[in-house]
């Protein structure tokens, strides 16, 4: 069954200076999944993702992505390759309009593709209607979209997010959360970094569990939803024994 | 276009301006149009790239010593330590800048000031017996071609504004080109410009690079000036100095840097009698810039900047 694992992660520990954030994690996602990563503030989602996508230097383990070993790939060349990464806290570039950060995302590709730009107006039409606004004057939800909308110019096959929820209401996450299902039935596997737990493992089809840089709990989402151990830590529910 | 017009009113009024001043106003003439180069060259790194780099008085100097002590101790005439005056100082930008690129804003800037430092106490101490301690070198020659000397001070006027007129080429073209728009995102966000593919680490290289070889060209201009080096013209007040021109005159922004470079060299020339207030003078000019005008007296317009965005 190895071939229809996309991204498999092994034994990755990362450190900041002597702080150790990530402590020997294992998982892997496999093509056409939604794979979420779950865990408490500091619990090393972020440090994670950035593992992966060669924006931190892993101290051991091994990151490989289809047959390539990725694990000392710089981070410029990961878009290439197909993961693409949508960096926590949004990071548009404010002095550019909407339209011109969606083409961005299309740095290294020969040349923009229109019906991949249709496409990505089509999951998020506000952003077609704002093409000519500033990015840097967006709302915080557009903000988000506009994230996504840049990380899918490149064409990934696999699409790194990092909570795509972060100070969005309720029902922007939603949307937000539809689309995210949308650009995964089009084919493109989504590893997505999340606390909004609930919300989460409903979109997922696994997911993992991340305690103080080690993976706690995993498993399929249905398993994980009716497990009481995650509904008391992470979904907020007394269990009534 | 308007502006296309001031600009080639003053790029003749420059070629013209030895031909109605009188000797003293041309070494002032001079004097701005070399501190012009280090200045754009400058705000390649610290306005373009953002990189907080308090040092660039190294390279500046490394271009005058290398001419300097190629004609004066070695007897090259002056036009052929140019190529050696431009590349090494950029062989060392690229190993001094490889191992500090990735340090945020303030460190970086450390970092950068204690290179000065290490360098002028390099000078000072005649390392290899070369740089002639703390007196510098004297007696730089002036260049030639076939024999005609650029003796007057009005043929190195015109020796110096070709540097500065190949100086505004590079940048303009770098503006339209897909370097200068990959410094622009890399000083927007740097993170978010490695995620979409940009290698920030060659790019930002790349402009310790340029920006080395363009103080370096100013550097020759300034031996041939002056006909002698020493160490305190490339010290870190200096240093302190081009970086607070590109602040004060505006980030990114050929004109803003021009003015901030005139407020500090010019200025003080016509207000003679205050000469020796310069500093204050600029003092004064930072502070009211910041608070008044924080993006610089001439910003730069971003958001009309990225026309150039589609490929
Ligand atoms: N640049 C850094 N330098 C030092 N320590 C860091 C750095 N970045 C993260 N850390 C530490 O590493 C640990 C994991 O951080 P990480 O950002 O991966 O957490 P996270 O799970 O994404 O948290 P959050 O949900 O708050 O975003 C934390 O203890 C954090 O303080
Ligand atoms: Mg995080």
């Amino acid at each position: 069954m190895d071939n229809d694992r996309l991204l498999i992660v092994e034994d990755v520990e990362v450190s900041y200076g002597n702080i150790q954030a990530v402590k020997g994690i294992s998982f892997d996602v496999r093509k056409g999944e939604i794979v979420a990563i779950l865990g408490a503030n500091g619990a090393g989602k972020t440090t994670t993702l950035r593992a992966i996508s060669g924006l931190h230097k892993i101290e051991k383990g091994s990151i490989r992505y289809k047959s390539f070993e990725i694990t000392s790939v710089p981070a410029y060349k990961i878009v290439s390759i197909g993961i693409s990464h949508a960096p926590e806290g949004r990071r548009i570039f404010g002095t550019l309009n909407v339209r011109e950060n969606i083409l961005l995302g299309a740095y290294t590709m020969q040349s923009i593709d229109d019906e991949r730009l249709h496409w990505v107006y089509s999951l998020f039409p506000r952003l077609q209607e704002r093409q000519n606004q500033l990015a840097g004057t967006l709302s915080g939800g557009e903000q988000q979209m506009l994230a996504i909308a840049r990380a899918l110019m490149s064409k990934p096959e696999m699409l790194l997010l990092d909570e795509p929820s972060l100070g969005l209401a309720p029902i922007l996450v939603k949307t937000i959360f539809n689309v995210i299902k949308e650009i995964n039935n089009a084919g493109v596997s989504v590893l997505l970094v999340e606390q909004n737990a609930r919300l989460a493992l409903q979109l997922a089809d696994r997911a993992y569990v991340l305690e103080v840089g080690k993976i706690a709990i995993s498993g399929s989402t249905k398993d994980l939803l009716s497990s009481t151990k995650v509904q008391e830590a992470y979904l907020g529910k007394k269990s009534n024994r | 276009m308007k502006k296309r017009t001031v600009t080639y009113a003053l790029l003749i009024l420059s070629v013209l301006f030895p031909l109605f001043s009188n000797s003293s106003w041309i070494t002032i003439g001079t004097t701005f149009v070399i501190y012009s180069i280090v200045s754009l060259s400058q705000d390649i790194v610290l306005g373009r790239a953002g990189m907080f780099d308090m040092g660039h008085a190294i390279y500046f100097g490394m271009g005058a010593y290398t001419t300097a002590i190629l004609n004066s101790t070695y007897g090259v005439p002056v036009l052929l330590t140019i190529p050696f005056a431009v590349v090494i100082p950029v062989i060392f930008a690229v190993l001094l800048a490889a191992p500090i690129v990735h340090l945020k804003g303030d460190y970086l800037l450390v970092a950068t000031l204690g290179f000065n430092i290490v360098f002028e106490q390099a000078l000072k101490n005649n390392l290899f017996g070369i740089t002639g301690g703390p007196n510098g070198i004297f007696g730089v020659g002036v260049p030639s071609i076939f024999g005609i000397e650029f003796s007057s001070q009005a043929s190195i006027y015109y020796f110096s504004l070709f540097f500065l007129f190949l100086t505004l080429m590079i940048m303009n073209n770098l503006e339209a080109s897909k370097t200068g728009r990959a410094l622009h995102f890399i000083n927007e966000d740097s993170l978010a410009s490695e995620t979409i593919g940009i290698n920030t680490r060659f790019y930002k290289i790349f402009a310790f690079a340029i920006s080395a070889a363009l103080s370096g060209l100013a550097g020759v201009a300034f031996a041939v000036q002056y006909s002698t080096v020493s160490p305190e013209a490339f010290n870190f007040i200096q240093s302190v100095l081009f970086f607070t021109i590109v602040i004060v005159g505006g980030q990114s922004s050929i004109p803003g840097v021009l003015i901030g470079t005139f407020l500090m060299f010019v200025v003080p020339e016509i207000f003679r009698e205050f000469a020796t207030a310069r500093y204050f003078v600029f003092g004064i000019a930072m502070i009211l810039t910041m608070i008044l005008r924080p993006k610089g007296i001439w910003p730069v317009k971003f958001g009309r900047i990225p026309k150039y965005i589609r490929h």
